[in-house]
């Protein structure tokens, strides 16, 4: 009696041998085309201020990102602040923890400032700051870039004549004030008079929670910046609480926010070209040295050859006598 | 080149694979919210298209019909589809890393577009050569990009319109597709 195959085996056989195929062929371009780095590092990295100040113990944000992606902790960014702290508990799915004020404390923002009249001109300040915020050459007075300091100090060791100051910013927008109406402390019961007067169809009442809980994604997602700031929900509101206070205090809010995240991708860009330029430098300088070790060991090599040449001559002119 | 440039107009407009033949809907609606994303979604559509109907050809004449096993062809593309994306990404990731910025998100998200098996499985239903595979993969990438770009463009538009509360969002956007779907009948016939 002849085997024969049952029908089934050479589909069978056939997806197999396709599935093995591609799976092998799949599994060599990972290992090929293998990039190092890990999306979570970009992540967190995104998430810290960019000051590249270095309060936390490592030369910049991205080491201190992949510190925290290896498992460090959450807390040693003091620019950041509780802000930071939060974000990156949510992203990392941890418990927020204080900021640890052994590595800094939470202080407004502030920017260098280099006494002009005292500047020597040393130029050594220039390779300290981190994104390249600072002007100068050689014998020409230095200044700061005031708009891409991060004001993380780190110039101010290096100056051998004491001329930088770290110099406080004022807020460009300062905060709103909102100013509860003392005649009405009643809060808000949810009656909703609020929602049909509203001309841009918003939930005042629950945009009030979201603004006065500051919790500013939900205020976003509930269309805060539809907002016209008419005022009808104020008069309507029978509490007669400042709603409209409040949107505008979340508004301000968000924009520093916004300009906050800005002038952090601006320094993490200048950071990024700051150290492909001190690469640059530093393998220039290799091999600028290297080239004159070389030229070093020729010039040896050539006065060894023609004392060499020249004690043949000497001893063949004495063989001759 | 009459051959190819018909293929090409049939893919693009008459046979159009969104708006004739109702193939990859869900990244026509669900992509189409902004032109960026469109043409990020276009060129990646694009490109996987193009290689897709290639290796689909070649998984066919030259794997399947050899065993006999010709009515695996869904299973068979499926895979092979889904290898070949992937693929792309991984060398993509390594290789050209702006590329992958703009198209990375997209990528992974083709491999379940049903237009790419559509492709595949009418090439080897209308039995092209391996270079009408290709053209005829590439002009309805190219027809699916069109018709999702201006798509798009339309729904920028709306969203700043005043839409009657009944049809805003998703209703009205369908409403657009059909008129636009009528609109690319008048193409039939054509070619």
């Amino acid at each position: 009696m002849s085997f024969t195959l049952p029908a089934l085996f050479t589909p069978l056989l056939s997806l197999l041998g396709m599935g093995i195929g591609i799976g092998a062929l799949l599994g060599f371009t990972a290992r090929r085309f293998h990039v190092e780095g890990d999306p979570v590092i970009e992540q967190i990295n995104d998430l810290l201020p960019q000051t590249q100040c270095g309060q936390c113990g490592y030369p910049g944000c991205r080491p201190y990102a992949e510190a925290i992606a290896a498992g460090d902790a959450i807390n040693k960014c003091p620019p950041g602040g509780e802000k930071t702290i939060a974000d990156l508990a949510s992203l990392l799915n941890v418990a927020t923890v204080p900021l640890d004020t052994g590595y800094g404390q939470v202080e407004p923002r502030k920017v260098a400032f280099i006494r002009e009249a005292q500047c020597i001109g040393c130029a050594k300040c220039i390779p300290a700051c981190p994104v390249d915020a600072i002007l100068g050459a050689p014998k020409f007075t230095h200044t700061v870039i005031a708009s891409e300091c991060t004001g993380c100090d780190l110039c101010i060791e290096p100056c051998p004549v004491d001329c930088i100051d770290m110099v406080t910013v004022e807020d460009d927008d300062p905060a709103v004030e909102i100013q509860e109406q003392t005649a009405s402390r009643l809060a808000c019961i949810n009656c909703a008079l609020c929602v049909p007067v509203c001309p841009v169809d918003l939930q005042p009442h629950e945009l009030y929670f979201a603004c006065r809980d500051h919790n500013l994604n939900q205020a976003q997602s509930l269309n805060l910046m539809h907002c016209i700031e008419c005022g009808k929900c104020d008069k309507a509101c029978p509490s007669g609480l400042p709603l409209v206070d409040h949107y505008q205090a979340a508004k301000a809010d968000l924009a520093r926010q916004q300009k906050e995240r800005e002038r952090a991708g601006r320094a993490k860009r200048r950071f990024e070209r700051h150290q492909l330029r001190m690469a640059r430098l530093a393998d220039e300088e290799e091999s600028r040295r290297r080239k004159r070790a070389e030229l070093a060991i020729n010039r040896q090599r050539v006065s060894a050859d023609s004392i060499q040449a020249a004690l043949a001559r000497v001893k063949a002119r004495k063989s001759e006598k | 080149m009459t051959d190819i440039f018909l293929i090409l107009v049939g893919a693009v407009l008459v046979n159009n694979f969104v708006l004739t033949q109702f193939l990859g809907l869900c990244p026509f609606m669900g992509v189409s919210g902004r032109v960026e994303t469109a043409v990020g979604m276009s060129a990646a559509t694009l490109f996987v298209l193009t290689l897709a109907s290639a290796c689909s050809y070649l998984v066919f004449h030259y794997l399947l019909v050899p065993l006999g096993v010709e009515y695996l062809r869904t299973i068979a593309f499926i895979v092979v589809i889904a290898a070949v994306v992937s693929a792309t990404e991984m060398i993509m990731r390594k290789t050209s890393p702006l590329l992958h910025r703009v198209l990375g998100i997209f990528l992974p998200l083709i491999t379940s577009n049903c237009a790419v098996l559509g492709v595949a499985l009418l090439n080897i239903n209308q039995s092209r050569s391996f270079a009408d595979s290709v053209f005829y993969g590439f002009g309805a990438a190219a027809g699916f990009s069109l018709v999702l770009i201006l798509f798009a463009a339309m729904r920028e538009k709306l969203d700043s319109s005043d839409v009657p509360e009944p049809f805003r969002g998703p209703a009205i956007a369908m409403i657009t597709a059909g008129l636009m779907s009528l609109a690319f009948m008048g193409f039939s016939g054509m070619v």
